[in-house]
C-alpha cells in the first residue's frame, strides 16, 4: 500500500523529505548551549538581520555541523544501500563489511604517525581512509565468499574481522597514549567541534561519489536479478558487483575520515528507505540518502540536547538505536 | 581388538597432552619468574625459593611476577572452562563469552564503576561484573528458543556486544581525561601491575567454579546429543542449560573483574584441546582445555611482557590479532561440512 503510494508520487515524496530535512536542519542548528529560536535561525540563514553573535553561532559554529551530518548521513545511507544489494545481504552495512573498520585503523594510523600531538585531518586523510576501507573490504569478501554466499556468515566474518583491525587500533592508541581521548570518540564517530574545515575536507568528496553511486542504480537493478539474468543481459557481474563495491568504500572511507566510524545508520537507512519505497534501486538510491541524512541530523539534534554539558558522540547515540534493529532484522526467520 | 587399539592411542594422545601442556607450562613459568628487570638466573631463583637472594630481586619475584603468573593460570584455566562449557551447552563451536556479550556485559560494569568512582568495596566487583554478564547471557537464552540458527546466535551477540560497547564509550564521553586511559587500559585486558591483592579477589571464584565446571562434564555430553536425545534421557533440558550458562558467566566475570576482557583464550582453548585429543567427550575435554587455557595466557603474557620490553602491550590485544584470524580459519573450515561440532 505505502509502496504502491510511494511509486506513484514519488517525486511529491522526495519534495516532502527535502522539506522534512530543512526542518530538522533549522531544529540543528537552534539546539546548542546557547538556544536560539528557530524563527531566528531561518532568519540568520536567509541573511535577515539579526543580532551578531547569533548570526556568527549560526553561520561559524552550528551550520557546518549541520551541513556535516546532511552529507556524511546521505554517504552512510547510500554506501549500506549499495553493499546490501551487491552483498545480496540485508544485514550487510560498512560495518559489518570491513569497509568502516579498514578505513579507521588506516586513518588513525596516518593520525598518529606525527611526532607530538594528534595530526589534523587534512585533505589526505579520505585517500588514506579509502586505501584502508577497500583492504578491509577485500579481507572480509575473500574471507567469506565461497561459491554461494551466506548473509550470516559473511558478517560473522565482518565481525571477527572488524575486531582483529580495532585491536590494532588499540596498539596505535597503547603506543600513543597521550591522544586516546580524542581518537576514543572518533572511532565510535562524532560530530563534536567539526567546523567549515571539515566540511570543506567532505564536501569534494560528496559531489564525486554520490552522483557516481545514483548512477549506478539500474546497474544495481540487474544485478538485484541475479547473477545469471545479469550475464544473460549482457553484464559482467563480478566486475560490476567489484565496481559498486568501490564506489560503497569511497563513499564510506571519505565520511569515516570526517565523522568517525558510525555505525549502523548505514543498516538502518536502507531498510526504512525500502519499507518506503521498495527495492527498486533507482527509487531506493536517493531515498535512502535522504533517510540516512535525517536519521544522523535528528540524532545528533537528541543528542545534543538530551545531553547539554557533555556531548556524548553521535555514533554511540545511534549504536543504542540501531542494534536493536539489527536484533530484529537477525531474529527474523527469513532474513 | 581394533577398538581397544583406538583406546589404547586415545590414552596416549591424552597423555602426551598433558605432559606436553604441563612441560610447556612449568616452562613458561620458569621464564616468567626469571625474565625481565632485573634478569634472573637459576640459580638466584633458586636462593629466592629457599628464602635468601637479595632484597630487590626478593621483591620483584614474589610480589611482581609471582601473583601475575598464578593470575594468569587461573584467568586462562577459568576462560577456557567457561568457553567449553558454553560450546558444549549451546552446541555452537563459536560459541564464546566475547562473542555472546558475557565478556561485554561485565565490562560495562566495571567501566561505570571505573569512570563514575562508585564507591563499591573491591570484593563486590565481581559480583556486580556478574549481574552485568547475566544480562547478556540472558539475552543468549532468549534467543535460543527464537532462532535455533548457531550463527544468528552469534550474530545477536555480537550486536548486544556492540551495543553495550556504545554504554561504555558514553561512559567515556562523561569521563576525565586521565580516567579515559586506565578505562582503555582495562577494556584491552591484560594482566599487568597485578598483585596478590588481585589474586586474593579471583581465588575464591576460582576454587569454587572450577570444580564445579569439571562436574558439569556427564550433563555437557548428554545435551552434545541435542535436546530431544537429552529429553529423552531424563535431563531436564532447560534448567541444566541455565545453571550452566550462570556457571560459565560466573567465571567470566571474576576474570574481567580483574584482567579485562581478555578475548579468544575461551574460544580457542577448547578447540585446540578437542583437535589433539579428536573426542568431544566433556569428561577429558573440560580438563585439557583449562590446561591449555592456562598455558595459552601465561605465554601469550610473557610474548607480551618480552616481545618489545621494556615498552610492554597488553596481553588482550596479542590474543585478539592472533586468535581472530585462528577462529576466521576454522569459520572458513566448518563452512563446508553440516552444522555440528568441529
Amino acid at each position: 500500500m505505502i509502496q504502491r503510494l510511494a511509486a506513484r508520487y514519488y517525486s511529491l515524496l522526495i519534495l516532502l523529505s527535502l522539506l522534512v530535512l530543512f526542518v530538522l536542519l533549522v531544529l540543528h542548528v537552534a539546539v546548542g548551549s546557547v538556544p536560539i529560536s528557530p524563527a531566528t535561525v531561518v532568519a540568520a540563514l536567509f541573511n535577515q538581520p539579526v543580532e551578531t553573535y547569533q548570526r556568527i553561532i549560526v553561520w561559524d559554529l552550528r551550520l557546518p555541523r549541520a551541513l556535516i551530518a546532511l552529507l556524511a548521513g546521505a554517504m552512510f545511507g547510500l554506501a549500506g544501500a549499495i553493499l546490501q544489494i551487491i552483498m545480496r545481504n540485508p544485514l550487510a552495512e560498512p560495518e559489518m563489511t570491513g569497509a568502516t573498520s579498514g578505513s579507521v585503523l588506516f586513518a588513525v594510523l596516518w593520525l598518529a604517525q606525527g611526532p607530538g600531538q594528534l595530526a589534523q585531518p587534512g585533505p589526505i586523510l579520505p585517500f588514506v581512509a579509502l586505501i584502508g576501507g577497500l583492504i578491509g573490504g577485500a579481507l572480509v569478501y575473500l574471507f567469506s565468499w565461497r561459491g554461494h554466499n551466506d548473509p550470516v556468515r559473511l558478517v560473522l566474518t565482518g565481525v571477527l574481522i572488524s575486531a582483529v583491525l580495532r585491536s590494532a587500533i588499540s596498539i596505535i592508541l597503547l603506543l600513543r597514549q597521550e591522544v586516546i581521548g580524542t581518537v576514543l570518540l572518533w572511532l565510535i564517530g562524532s560530530l563534536n567541534g567539526l567546523v567549515w574545515d571539515q566540511l570543506n575536507i567532505l564536501w569534494p568528496w560528496a559531489v564525486i561519489a554520490l552522483p557516481l553511486g545514483l548512477t549506478c542504480a539500474s546497474l544495481a537493478n540487474v544485478l538485484q536479478l541475479g547473477e545469471a539474468s545479469a550475464s544473460s543481459l549482457g553484464l559482467n557481474a563480478t566486475w560490476t558487483r567489484l565496481s559498486l563495491f568501490f564506489v560503497a568504500a569511497l563513499l564510506t572511507a571519505s565520511a569515516v575520515a570526517v565523522v568517525g566510524g558510525i555505525t549502523f545508520l548505514g543498516l538502518l537507512a536502507p531498510h526504512l528507505a525500502r519499507r518506503v519505497v521498495g527495492a527498486d534501486a533507482r527509487r531506493l538510491f536517493p531515498f535512502s540518502m535522504l533517510v540516512g541524512s535525517g536519521i544522523l541530523l535528528a540524532a545528533d539534534t537528541v543528542t545534543q540536547a538530551v545531553t547539554q554539558p557533555v556531548t556524548v558522540p553521535v555514533g554511540a547515540a545511534l549504536a543504542l538505536l540501531g542494534v536493536p534493529f539489527f536484533l530484529y532484522l537477525v531474529w527474523r526467520r527469513n532474513p | 581388538m581394533k577398538t581397544l587399539s583406538i583406546w589404547h592411542r586415545r590414552r596416549i594422545q591424552l597423555l602426551l597432552l598433558v605432559a606436553g601442556s604441563m612441560v610447556l607450562l612449568i616452562a613458561i613459568s620458569l621464564l616468567a619468574l626469571l625474565l625481565g628487570i632485573p634478569n634472573l638466573s637459576l640459580p638466584a631463583l633458586w636462593a629466592i625459593v629457599n628464602g635468601g637472594g637479595g632484597p630487590l630481586a626478593r621483591l620483584v619475584v614474589t610480589q611482581l611476577r609471582l601473583p601475575r603468573l598464578v593470575l594468569g593460570m587461573l584467568a586462562g584455566a577459568m576462560l577456557a572452562l567457561s568457553g567449553s562449557l558454553l560450546q558444549d551447552s549451546l552446541r555452537n563451536p563459536l560459541a564464546g563469552p566475547e562473542l555472546l556479550g558475557v565478556s561485554a556485559g561485565a565490562t560495562v560494569v566495571v567501566a561505570a564503576i571505573t569512570i563514575f568512582h562508585l564507591p563499591v568495596l573491591l570484593i563486590a566487583i565481581p559480583w556486580l561484573a556478574l549481574a552485568g554478564g547475566l544480562v547478556g547471557s540472558s539475552v543468549v537464552i532468549l534467543t535460543m528458543s527464537r532462532v535455533g540458527d548457531s550463527a544468528r546466535l552469534i550474530l545477536t551477540g555480537a550486536a548486544l556486544a556492540a551495543l553495550l560497547n556504545a554504554c561504555v564509550i558514553i561512559f567515556m564521553s562523561l569521563g576525565a581525561q586521565n580516567d579515559l586511559s586506565i578505562l582503555f587500559l582495562f577494556l584491552v585486558g591484560s594482566l599487568a601491575n597485578r598483585t596478590w591483592v588481585h589474586v586474593q579477589l579471583v581465588l575464591p571464584w576460582a576454587l569454587v567454579a572450577i570444580p564445579l565446571a569439571l562436574l558439569c562434564a556427564r550433563p555437557l555430553n548428554i545435551l552434545q546429543l541435542g535436546d530431544d536425545v537429552a529429553r529423552g534421557l531424563g535431563l531436564h533440558v532447560l534448567h541444566v542449560r541455565l545453571l550452566i550458562l550462570a556457571l560459565s558467566t560466573a567465571l567470566v566475570a571474576a576474570v574481567v573483574a580483574v584482567c579485562g576482557p581478555i578475548s579468544f583464550i575461551a574460544l580457542l582453548a577448547p578447540h585446540l584441546a578437542r583437535r589433539v585429543l579428536r573426542t568431544n567427550d566433556a569428561r577429558l575435554i573440560l580438563p585439557c582445555a583449562a590446561l591449555l587455557g592456562a598455558v595459552l595466557l601465561t605465554g601469550a603474557d610473557l610474548f607480551a611482557r618480552e616481545a618489545f620490553a621494556p615498552q610492554e602491550l597488553p596481553v588482550g590485544i596479542w590474543t585478539t590479532l592472533v586468535g581472530g584470524p585462528i577462529l576466521l580459519l576454522l569459520l572458513r573450515q566448518q563452512a563446508g561440512k553440516p552444522r555440528g561440532m568441529s
